[in-house]
């Protein structure tokens, strides 16, 4: 017999899905703009849609917590919930900070767009495992992911390295540097989250 | 260090670790109070308790809780001795208090359960007594006569029950006349009035609204200081607001036993999951 609260655990799953799929393809559509140089006015929107939806997580996880005092699986679910879907929302926001940058720094075509590509590619890669890993609540796909955050680091930390050496553009290493920050920043969110899916199913608190 | 888990099945005893509970820490780390041993208890043919072993902490709150017929009030009435004084009611296997068999030839039952109180699901006052008659009616029984001990003993035993204030003008008023939530206090004086070591609290609050339940959950988080507690509930609620232990029962047996917060928050038997998140049956 389903449970009273069932229905706001369903609730809640729904608006982690919803969010998943806008904040994976709100950090695509940022990347797309770099890769491209064509303005994006979408990826504001998700960014905007997606604080909508953390604050609706909020607010329900909230109400369960008081109306149910959820215990066990039930207690670990909606707390993660709640801090993935913090998760979900900074994807969104660092989405909206690289165009941003885009916006600022104006066209950047002619630089070397191989350390964000690279990067790029690695970070949405740990997003699209991380959404997969909650979709499926797959502790195994989920335990992957931080170890590939170390690459991402190292490029960031690579990239200032040689700005530092003065070997490029300044305009060019400016915007490289604030895009890898927010890919190295959204990555760190994805080991977060990916922190929680194993703590949903096994109580595993993560590593301070 | 972590906290052992034990069943009547398997060889080692539930060992509670006192410095992983978030809740007991009011008190310095203390000894195991009560032992309890293969405890099996029955009513005819009828096994209720099945081999239960597990450590109840000193001086903190362990809270007993599982379904109906799981034996919760069974295991605490074992604990003082009041399961045998019914007609048809076996026990086996060795309840320690502080490392004395309480079922040993050699000790007196009537001197365990002045040791060991215990408090009803319904308050049950004496109908026919003053409020301070009900709280000294323990130690005059054991034939206290000095007027000076029995005055220090109401006040101190009421004030410990958080009822000194309710009823300091009102001694001499009918214990029944007070409120359920007060009568219940009342026990808990009366109780206490006997110095116990141990106090055992069956549902003390169930029949009570949650202001009154409130003042008794005050009272026994003041209490955990000098008293070692073990508290039977159905209210999970309550087992995690107070305890800083809980058992979980079914059927007779322990299922799981730990820190409250470890046991609430991650149970390791799927069993104590599926009861304690209503996904049971």
């Amino acid at each position: 017999m389903p449970r009273l609260m069932d229905m706001g655990l369903e609730k809640l799953n729904a608006l982690l899905l919803e969010m998943a799929v806008l904040s994976e393809n709100a950090v695509t559509a940022a990347i797309d703009a770099y890769n491209t140089g064509k303005k994006s006015t979408q990826v504001n929107e998700m960014a905007e849609q997606l604080g909508s939806l953390h604050r609706q997580v909020s607010e329900l996880t909230m109400e369960l917590m008081a109306r149910y005092q959820p215990v066990a699986s039930d207690l670990r679910f909606i707390k993660s919930c709640f801090e993935i879907s913090y998760g979900f929302f900074r994807y969104g926001r660092y989405a909206h900070d690289i165009v941003e940058v885009l916006n600022l720094i104006g066209d950047v075509s002619k630089c070397d767009h191989s350390a964000v590509q690279d990067t790029a590619r690695k970070t949405l890669e740990m997003i699209s495992m991380s959404v997969d890993a909650f979709t499926r609540r797959d502790v195994e796909l989920a335990r992957k992911i931080p170890s590939m955050d170390d690459a991402v680091d190292e490029k960031y930390r690579s990239h200032l390295r040689s700005v530092l050496q003065g070997k490029v553009d300044l305009k060019c290493a400016l915007s490289a540097a604030l895009i890898l920050r927010y890919l190295e920043r959204i990555a760190d969110h994805a080991s977060y989250i990916a922190e929680s899916i194993v703590y949903i199913s096994t109580g595993v608190e993560p590593n301070p | 260090m972590e906290m052992e888990i034990g069943t009547h099945k398997e060889v080692d005893v539930a060992q509670p670790s006192v410095e992983t509970s978030e809740q007991a820490d009011a008190v310095p780390a203390t000894q195991t109070k009560l032992e309890v041993r293969k405890l099996k208890a029955s009513f005819g043919s009828n096994m209720i308790l099945k081999g239960v072993d597990l450590n109840i902490p000193d001086r903190r709150i362990t809270a007993i809780m599982g379904p109906s017929g799981c034996g919760k009030t069974t295991f605490i009435r074992c604990l003082n001795r009041l399961h045998e004084l019914t007609p048809g009611a076996k026990v086996e296997g060795e309840v320690m208090l502080d490392g004395t068999d309480i079922y040993s030839p050699r000790v007196d039952p009537v001197a365990i359960r002045r040791k060991i109180g215990m408090v009803f699901q319904k308050p049950n006052p004496f109908p026919t007594m003053t409020v301070y008659d009900n709280v000294a009616a323990g130690l005059k029984l054991a034939g206290e006569r000095n007027r000076k001990v029995l005055d220090e003993t109401v006040e101190r035993s009421l004030r410990l029950a958080f009822l000194w204030d309710e009823v300091k003008n009102e001694l001499k008023k009918s214990g029944s006349a007070l409120s359920g939530g007060q009568q219940q206090r009342l026990c808990i004086a009366r109780a206490l009035a006997v110095s116990p070591e141990v106090l055992l609290m069956d549902e003390p609050a169930s029949a009570l609204d949650p202001t009154a339940t409130a003042k008794i959950e005050e009272a026994m988080a003041r209490l955990k200081k000098d008293y070692t507690i073990v508290i039977v509930t159905h209210n999970m609620q309550q087992a995690a607001r107070v305890a800083d232990y809980t058992a979980f029962f079914y059927l007779g047996e322990l299922v799981e036993f730990g820190p409250t917060a470890d046991l609430f928050e991650k149970p390791k038997k799927e069993l104590t999951e599926r009861y304690i998140t209503g996904k049971f049956g």
